[in-house]
C-alpha cells in the first residue's frame, strides 16, 4: 500500500472515555460539547478541496477515501484564525490539494465534521496544536507593578504590554474542596453530581439538569450572545483592563464574545438597584479597592446569557461581588460571590486564577452567528 | 352584550401580540422557565378557540401570574412540577352572569430550553372542559 493510500484510510474510533484534550480547550470559545461528541475520536486523512480562513471559527474541506474506496468531504473545523497564528499557520499555509492528516472529535449525528486537535500537513510536515498543547511559558517573576497611590497595576507596567489569558479553570462551581468531574465546558461526568455544584434552588436545579442532558444546546453563547457575568473569564482569548483612576473607570476589554467591553466605575458612585437600571449583560459595576484587592459589586444583569460555562441558571436578581487580586505580576486571584435568592438558597463563592501573557497584544475574535453556516453539513 | 365583550376582548388581545409580536426578540430570556409573557389560545374544540395572554413572574418563592392583562385582567395562580415539567394554573373568574367560576388548567411545558417554549394542556371549569396552548414570547 503506497503512502498516499495510507493516508487515505479513514478510522473512526469510540472511546469509552471523556478524553481532555486541551487543544480543543483552546479552540473556538463555542462550547464543543452542544456540537460534537467529546468521547468519540476520528482520523481523517484526503486531499484539501476548500478553505474558510474565517471568524468565528476556521475550517477547511477534505476529500477522504474510505476503505472500500469510496470518497466522501468532510468539514474539519480548527477553530478561531488566532489559534493557528500560535503555530505559524497562517491563512496561506494551506492550499487546495495538500493532504493532511487530522486527528479530532466527530460532529453530533450524521453529519461529516469534525473538530480537529491535530492536523499534519503532509506536503511541509508542518504540525498544528503542538503550540496550544504546551503550556504557556510563565513570565519571569516580577514585582505586582503599582500605581503612584500604591494600588497595584491590573494592566502592565508603563512601557510594557501584555494581558490576562489562560484561567485556570473554565468552569464555576461553589468552593467547597469537593472535586466534581466535568469537561471544560462544565459538563458533569455523573449527573448526580449536580448539588454538589452550587446551592440550587429546585426549579434552578431542573433547569441545570436539563441543559446537562441536552449538551448545551440551547446556550445563548452559541448564538454569539455576549459572554455576561464571570464567564467572559473564562474565555481562551483573555481580556485586558484599561485603568483610568483620573476618571474614576477601569475598562475591561474583552478578547471573547463579540469584541465586548465592559465599564468599572471606581468613583465612588453607589451600586444602585436593579430597579432603577437598564438590564444588560455585563450589569452595571463599581469598583474600590481593599488592600491589593480590587472589589466589585455587579447588579442589573438581564436573563438573556448563561453567566457561566456549564448552564448555571439567573435572574435579574443576580448580584456579583468579583475580587480581583494580582498576587505577583503573572497572577490573578479571581474570586466571585453569586447572590441570587431567586435562583440559589444561599449565597456562594467560587474562583480560580488567570495568567499574564506578557508582551503580546490581545488579538481580535468576533464571534459572528451562522458564519460557518456555509460551511457545516 | 357578552359578545360585545368577547369583540373587545379579542380586539384588545390582538393589539398585544402585536405589539409583543414586535419586539418579541428583545424579551428572550433565560431565567425561571415561568417568566414571561405567554400569548396562546383556549377552548372546547379546534375551531372553538379564544386567544389569551399569561404574564407571569418568578419572585424567588412563588410564581404569579394575570391573564389578559388591561381591564379585563385577572390573577392566577400557578404551580411548576419541576420532576416532570407540569403546569398548574388556576383562577376565580366570573361568567357573563357574572357568577363567580373557578378555572384549573394543568398542562406540560415542552422544549424548556427553548426561548419559546410552550405548554399545553387540558382546562376544566365546572361540567365545562377543553385544551390549551401556551407559547412564550
Amino acid at each position: 500500500m503506497s503512502l498516499a493510500m495510507k493516508y487515505l484510510k479513514l478510522e473512526i474510533a469510540s472511546v469509552s472515555a471523556v478524553i481532555a484534550l486541551s487543544a480543543v480547550a483552546a479552540l473556538a470559545q463555542r462550547a464543543p460539547s452542544a456540537n460534537y461528541e467529546n468521547d468519540k475520536k476520528v482520523k481523517l486523512a484526503g486531499v484539501v478541496t476548500r478553505i474558510d480562513w474565517v471568524n468565528p471559527s476556521a475550517f477547511f474541506s477534505m476529500n477522504v477515501r474510505d476503505a472500500t474506496g469510496t470518497v466522501a468531504p468532510w468539514a474539519v473545523e480548527i477553530g478561531n484564525p488566532l489559534d493557528p497564528q500560535k503555530d505559524g499557520w497562517k491563512w496561506t499555509t494551506l492550499h487546495i490539494g495538500d493532504m493532511v492528516t487530522v486527528e479530532g472529535i466527530p460532529a453530533r449525528g450524521p453529519r461529516r465534521q469534525a473538530l480537529a486537535t491535530s492536523v499534519v500537513l503532509a506536503r511541509t510536515g508542518a504540525k498544528l496544536f503542538v503550540a496550544s498543547n504546551k503550556p504557556r511559558a510563565k513570565a519571569a517573576s516580577q514585582p505586582v507593578p503599582r500605581w503612584p497611590d500604591g494600588h497595584p497595576r491590573l494592566g502592565p507596567a508603563p512601557g510594557k504590554k501584555g494581558y490576562w489569558g489562560a484561567p485556570s479553570s473554565t468552569v464555576l462551581v461553589e468552593n467547597t474542596g469537593v472535586a466534581i468531574p466535568m469537561n471544560r465546558d462544565g459538563l458533569l461526568a455523573n449527573i448526580t453530581d449536580a448539588d454538589k455544584v452550587a446551592p440550587f434552588q429546585p426549579w434552578a436545579k431542573a433547569v441545570y439538569e436539563y441543559r446537562q442532558r441536552t449538551l448545551f444546546k440551547d446556550d445563548p453563547y452559541n448564538r454569539c450572545i455576549p459572554p455576561g457575568g464571570a464567564r467572559h473569564f473564562q474565555s481562551p482569548y483573555g481580556f485586558q483592563f484599561i485603568e483610568q483612576p483620573d476618571v474614576g473607570r477601569i475598562l475591561l476589554l474583552l478578547g471573547g464574545g463579540d469584541r465586548n467591553w465592559r465599564i468599572i466605575y471606581t468613583d465612588g458612585r453607589p451600586v444602585g438597584h436593579k430597579d432603577e437600571l437598564v438590564l444588560t449583560y455585563y450589569g452595571t459595576s463599581v469598583g474600590k479597592w481593599e488592600g491589593n484587592t480590587l472589589v466589585v459589586d455587579t447588579v442589573g444583569f438581564n436573563e438573556k446569557f448563561w453567566f457561566t460555562n456549564g448552564g448555571l441558571p439567573h435572574t435579574e436578581a443576580l448580584h456579583l461581588t468579583e475580587r480581583f487580586n494580582r498576587s505577583d505580576l503573572n497572577t490573578l486571584r479571581y474570586q466571585v460571590t453569586v447572590d441570587d435568592p431567586q435562583t440559589y438558597t444561599r449565597p456562594w463563592t467560587g474562583g480560580w486564577t488567570i495568567q499574564w501573557v506578557p508582551d503580546e497584544e490581545i488579538q481580535e475574535y468576533f464571534c459572528e452567528e451562522n458564519a460557518e453556516s456555509t460551511f457545516v453539513r | 352584550m357578552m359578545r360585545r365583550r368577547v369583540f373587545h376582548w379579542v380586539c384588545f388581545t390582538s393589539f398585544l401580540l402585536a405589539c409583543v409580536g414586535v419586539v418579541a426578540p428583545g424579551f428572550a430570556q433565560q431565567g425561571h422557565p415561568l417568566t414571561g409573557t405567554w400569548n396562546g389560545d383556549w377552548g372546547t374544540s379546534p375551531t372553538q378557540r379564544t386567544q389569551m395572554t399569561i404574564v407571569m413572574t418568578w419572585d424567588g418563592k412563588e410564581t404569579k401570574g394575570t391573564i389578559n392583562p388591561g381591564p379585563d385582567s385577572a390573577p392566577v395562580s400557578v404551580f411548576l412540577d419541576v420532576i416532570n415539567w407540569t403546569v398548574r394554573i388556576e383562577t376565580d373568574m366570573k361568567d357573563s352572569a357574572g357568577k363567580p367560576v373557578h378555572v384549573l388548567a394543568e398542562g406540560k411545558m415542552d422544549d424548556i430550553g427553548n426561548y419559546h417554549r410552550t405548554i399545553s394542556g387540558t382546562w376544566k371549569q365546572g361540567t365545562t372542559n377543553g385544551t390549551f396552548k401556551l407559547t412564550r414570547d
